[in-house]
């Protein structure tokens, strides 16, 4: 926006001739150094993962930090497979991760889909009411329910089982998902549903042969940042998990005991955690901007 | 919207059955919510009337003495005002850093497309993963942040989460990390969706770049101001991770946020019904405020079909 072209008309009306386009183009580039600058220090932690996760374990804290050396995978190895000192390998809390992530995010979908549905239908009167209460539990504290359903899980056998991270992350993901998905809902023209309707075809119908095709961007969008939430969420976990569904985020702060950090392992467990979400956050940029905007943000 | 040539009774019924229909449909999503966020909230206010511990030893109705000790210790009182005092320095930092990294952002060109993909990097890492990258970039003996800030003469060897100012500036620092890129983002498409004709009309009426931005841009950037303001507040009221790794609420109990003190309470002490009331205190105070924002924010935005 900076880049507005001075005109003619405004070159007469000020006095100072072209001096204001130089002050423009001045600030043009104080704007894009400070950008880059910003981008640049930003990197900063995840260089030093990246970098200390490859790092040999003798030079790994020397300082100056070494930036020459000759990268290593030992730490990833050690650090996957478990033993020598790590209660369970990282891979078993990948998986469990995978798992807790894969199971919340399908039952988000299978939930948010038919519900945003409802609440586009013209003809469903509490619709407002109901879209603005979904959207007001957006605001309800994760650290307020996990008392409540640590008790009752524990009470029900279920600490440290599947479900009672799976059914928790499904429903603190289930605004997003349904705001996302009802946004995408009502920009599909009504005509098209009417003309259904006509032809004689059921709710059920139009939602499944019109409506969900029309719909799987949307839904891929909410899938995703499903996905991101529940695997990056740490109280829930922290608090209902001990070791079979422990969760990667959960095994990473273990790295950082009592007896010193061990530099290596945590930034390559790490890295690992951060992998996948990198990479999908990366290629999907605009998706999930929308929709963690809620749809608001196109 | 009702829509013109429509009515009758085959109309009105058939209205019935497809109201019926949408309830059908919308059952999963309000049963898990309910289960989720009513069910806790009324088991809160149950507990929070009874002195109960996890250990059994006590669950007897007190009436409202959990909410007198909440409301008279100033421990307590603290955590309420250093959780308001988080959210408040946190989202204004990202709101203003975030546009100014907006503006140069918005110009189409190749350089931004990978700026904008850079800049989005902290946002997809793991809050737990950032939060202990922090901790060790911070260590005063190992960490680089102390190192090389020695080696451009600045002070060496600070204790950062050893001194509450410091300790804030670090817990804040790492928040504003790891939002003002969402903050940017939506600026940024904001922006973007501008109209060129206004400010077009503004440059030839000879005002400058700071007048057209001041005076054109940022009015019509409002909803999407609203909308970055009131979703990072509810995120910030949120924030746990952050607090539980990288200061742990110390030095002593100076970054210790309601968060933490409920976790404390309530699974580390085990004392139910004191952690109840102050969940309880805390949902009220998130209730009183959480309308007064979307209404802000519903005045900004534009009138949304519903």
């Amino acid at each position: 926006m900076t880049t507005v072209s001075t005109s003619p008309a405004t070159r007469t009306k000020t006095a100072h001739g072209s001096a204001p386009k130089s002050r423009r183009r001045a600030g043009v580039v104080i704007g894009r150094l400070g950008l880059w600058a910003w981008l640049l220090a930003t990197m900063i932690p995840l260089v030093f993962m990246l970098i200390t996760s490859v790092k040999p374990e003798g030079i790994a804290r020397s300082l100056p930090p070494k930036w020459l050396f000759t990268p290593t995978f030992d730490n990833y190895r050690h650090v996957l497979a478990g033993g020598d000192g790590l209660s369970q390998g990282f891979n078993d809390l990948l998986l469990h991760s995978a798992i807790v992530t894969a199971g919340s995010t399908l039952l988000t979908i299978v939930v948010a889909v038919p519900a945003s549905y409802a609440l586009a239908m013209r003809t469903f009167r509490q619709r407002k009411f109901l879209s603005s209460w979904i959207l007001s539990t957006y605001m309800f504290p994760p650290i307020v329910a996990v008392i409540p359903i640590f008790i009752y899980a524990g009470k029900l056998d279920l600490i440290d089982r599947y479900p009672v991270l799976i059914v928790p992350y499904a429903a603190f993901n289930l605004p997003i998902a349904v705001w996302t998905l009802r946004a995408a809902v009502l920009q599909i023209p009504y005509e098209i549903q009417e003309s259904a309707m006509v032809d004689g075809a059921s709710q059920f119908t139009i939602l499944r042969r019109i409506i969900w095709p029309l719909l799987i961007p949307s839904v891929a969008t909410a899938a995703i940042l499903s996905a991101i939430l529940s695997w990056n969420e740490f109280l829930f976990a922290l608090s209902l998990t001990r070791s079979e569904v422990k969760t990667a985020p959960v095994g990473v702060q273990e790295f950082t005991g009592m007896f010193g950090t061990q530099w290596g392992a945590l930034t390559a467990a790490a890295t690992v955690i951060v992998a996948p979400i990198v990479v999908m956050t990366l290629v999907l940029r605009r998706r999930i901007v929308s929709g963690l905007t809620l749809g608001a943000v196109k | 919207m009702p829509r013109p040539g429509r009515g009758g009774g085959t109309f009105r019924s058939s209205q019935r059955s497809r109201n019926s229909t949408a309830w059908v449909l919308m059952a999963p999503a309000l049963a898990l919510l309910l289960i989720m966020t009513i069910v806790p909230a009324v088991y809160l206010l149950w507990a929070s009337l009874r002195n109960k511990t996890l250990l059994g030893l006590t669950d007897r109705f007190v009436g409202l003495q959990n909410y007198r000790d909440v409301l008279s210790n100033p421990d307590q009182l603290h955590g309420f005002a250093r959780t308001g005092f988080f959210v408040l320095a946190a989202v204004t930092l990202e709101l203003l850093l975030g546009l100014l990294l907006a503006v140069p952002l918005a110009a189409q060109s190749r350089s931004n497309n990978i700026a904008a993909t850079l800049l989005l990097l902290p946002f997809a890492v793991t809050p737990v993963v950032s939060a202990l990258m922090f901790k060790e970039l911070l260590n005063p003996a190992t960490g680089w942040i102390d190192y090389y800030m020695g080696q451009i003469g600045l002070p060496a060897h600070v204790e950062w989460l050893s001194n509450p100012t410091t300790a804030w500036v670090a817990i804040i620092g790492l928040d504003v990390w790891q939002w003002t890129p969402f903050v940017a983002l939506i600026l940024m498409a904001g922006l973007q969706s501008l109209p060129h004709e206004p400010r077009e009309a503004a440059a030839i009426d000879g005002a400058n770049a700071w007048q057209t931005f001041r005076h054109v841009s940022l009015p019509q950037l409002g909803p999407f101001i609203a909308i970055a303001l009131v979703l990072r507040t509810i995120q910030a009221f949120k924030t746990f991770d952050a607090f539980a790794l990288l200061t742990n609420g110390g030095p002593g109990k100076s970054t210790e946020i309601v968060n933490l003190q409920i976790y404390r309470v309530a699974l580390q002490s085990f004392r139910i019904g004191a952690a109840s009331a102050t969940a309880i205190v805390f949902l009220i105070l998130l209730s009183l405020l959480v309308p007064l924002l979307l209404r802000f924010a519903g005045r900004n935005a534009d009138p949304e079909e519903a």
